[in-house]
């Protein structure tokens, strides 16, 4: 009874597996690829668009500090406000400034760091926003706590990591792969694609291990959101007391320190504190907000310095994370990739891509299969039932 | 799969094995559908389709000024055991940037600047607050902007509710009085 039980029990696990992503095939292939383009889509537009692109004027050129870059912002156009001003990972990068016109209008400058020079605006279709709300929530707006596009595509974390599991129990003695990688050309397209669904699978254990489990938090941080349960320890910064504030006998606004000042402070108070962007005060009574990465590089350490009296009135460092928080805050990054520069994207596009043709691969499989299968059991119906039962087997085995 | 092509087939099972594959279509005409939405949405936020879906215009607050707008002409949105929010958006007249400290917002009357309610955050051309709207507000309710000058000084304007936005009134009177 064994044998055949274990025979059952694998050819089960074989068809979970092919049927896994089958009927959406089409949609889990459009999220990997704009997963994998939204993974890049920074260097893509760094590639575009050569406003976005850090270029020194001269060899010993110094970076401006972000003082200088808002003073130069102002003096190049004087009634625009600025909201932020913040360095993308990456020095080949041009700054960020988040501005708003007197018009109304709020677009992003993009800023050289060694001259503050306004070297262009954002166009209105961000393809960085566009590949990210297409891959995150298939593009569903958001009204009422997360979007249902949200659900629909974190709910794939579920089926991928099932294909993942059943496609290594299938797959037997699959470490065997990994000494004697298989790749055969000349044995039909049926042959090769099966091979290269092997191979690549085996390869991208990781990295679908990755995805799936990140993906997954996704949902689950969804359900959490919608049902108001939170799980962070970041503190909930009030506003700056109104006593803190001065009020001016001349009507004219309070001095405040200078965005340098507010850094300096952060960085003596707060040793290894690393600042890659600040936030100018949203109006009276806020802080300026500053931070960047920490030497846990898939988070982020912020401080709120109070611009009137210098002290820092709240920060977020990495020691403040509970043990939990360090779990859940590094699902993001993981998933996008986007912790480590250019190196790290890189390789989550190059296995991104491999994801998206193993989708692909797979259903050149099934549909070949499928072929075959029902060849055969046309043929069936015309030969003895004897015959039948060993010609199914074989082609599942075979399929493997 | 040679067991299920011999076995009976109820209707719906052959219904899904026809049509299952038709699933693609329906789930990539959802982003096709919701693109028109998706632009006009970063056109609102990028201040290229003005401060906001339904505009207000220009209101006398004492000696200033401010544009008002509803952000979305639409009912409050819930936010959990928070309540029920709506978001507007406030531009200050250029004059009056250098000498306004703050912008509130408050459904009736403040009784001081303490209690002037929730604060605008943003730059003076595009300053955006959430006003809590309770369920019981009444409908005949004004909105009351309060400016507050660098110097202690208090500029106050109000609206009526119906006219700031007529989704939330329409809204009101459909909770019935609960």
């Amino acid at each position: 009874m064994s044998q055949k039980a274990k025979k059952s029990k694998s050819r089960l696990w074989f068809l979970v597996h092919s049927w896994l992503a089958l009927p959406i095939w089409f949609f889990v292939l459009i999220v990997c690829v704009t997963g994998t383009l939204a993974v890049v889509s920074q260097e893509i537009v760094w590639l575009a668009n050569p406003d976005v692109r850090a270029s020194k004027p001269d060899g010993d050129a110094e970076r401006l500090s972000f003082q200088q870059v808002l003073d130069a912002l102002h003096k190049a156009e004087p009634d625009m406000a600025v909201n932020f001003i913040s360095q993308p990972d990456g020095s080949h990068f041009a700054l960020t400034a988040s501005v708003v016109f007197p018009d109304g209008s709020a677009p992003t400058l993009y800023v050289n760091p060694y001259t503050g020079a306004i070297q262009g605006k954002s166009p209105s279709f961000s393809f960085e926003a566009f590949t990210r709300a297409l891959h995150g929530w298939w593009l569903v707006p958001f009204t009422n706590g997360y979007s249902w596009g949200w659900y629909l595509v974190s709910l794939l974390g579920l089926p991928m990591l099932a294909s993942l599991v059943t496609g290594l129990v299938v797959y037997k003695r699959f470490w065997k792969g990994f000494f004697k990688p298989t790749l055969r050309f000349n044995h039909g397209a049926r042959i090769f694609w099966g091979d290269f669904h092997r191979l690549s699978g085996i390869w991208s254990i990781w990295f679908i291990a990755v995805i799936s489990i990140t993906g997954t938090w996704f949902l689950i941080q969804a359900i959490l959101g919608d049902n108001h349960i939170t799980i962070s320890t970041e503190p909930v910064v009030p506003v700056i007391a109104r006593e803190d504030v001065p009020r001016t006998e001349s009507g004219a606004p309070a001095p405040r320190i200078s965005l340098d000042e507010a850094t300096r402070i952060a960085k003596e108070q707060i040793p290894g504190l690393d600042v890659s962007f600040v936030s100018l005060p949203g109006n009276a009574y806020a802080h300026v907000y500053l931070g960047g990465r920490g030497w846990y590089p898939l988070m982020f350490q912020t401080v709120n310095v109070n611009p009137y009296n210098s002290k820092i009135e709240a920060q977020f460092l990495i020691n403040d994370r509970s043990t939990l928080e360090f779990v859940t805050e590094s699902m993001r990054p993981l998933h996008t990739g986007d912790f480590g520069g250019l190196a790290i994207k890189l390789i989550w596009a190059f296995f991104g891509l491999v994801l998206s043709m193993m989708v692909l691969s797979g259903l050149l499989i099934w549909t070949k299969r499928t072929a075959q299968a029902t060849a055969a059991a046309l043929k069936r119906e015309q030969r003895p039932r004897k015959q039948t039962a060993t010609a199914t087997d074989t082609a599942t085995e075979a399929s493997l | 799969m040679s067991k299920a092509a011999v076995a009976p087939q109820s209707p719906l099972s052959r219904f899904w094995h026809k049509w299952r594959f038709h699933l693609n279509i329906l789930l990539l005409l959802i982003p096709l559908g919701f693109m028109p939405k998706y632009f006009a949405d970063a056109a609102l936020f990028r201040g290229d389709s003005g401060l906001g879906e339904r505009e207000l215009g220009e209101i006398k607050v004492g000696p200033w000024s401010v544009q008002l707008a509803e952000l979305r002409d639409e009912p409050p949105r819930a936010d959990g055991p928070a309540g029920y929010f709506k978001s507007f958006n406030l531009a200050l007249c250029q004059a009056c940037i250098p000498e306004v400290k703050a912008a509130y917002l408050r459904i009736g009357k403040p009784r001081s600047l303490r209690a002037a309610g929730t604060i605008f955050f943003g730059t003076p051309y595009r300053m955006g607050t959430s006003l809590p709207v309770p369920v019981k507000t009444r409908a005949d309710a004004e909105i009351w902007i309060t400016l507050e000058g660098w110097d202690g000084s208090m500029q106050q304007a109000a609206i009526p509710l119906s006219k700031a936005s007529p989704a939330t009134v329409a809204w009101l009177n459909k909770q019935g009085g609960k």
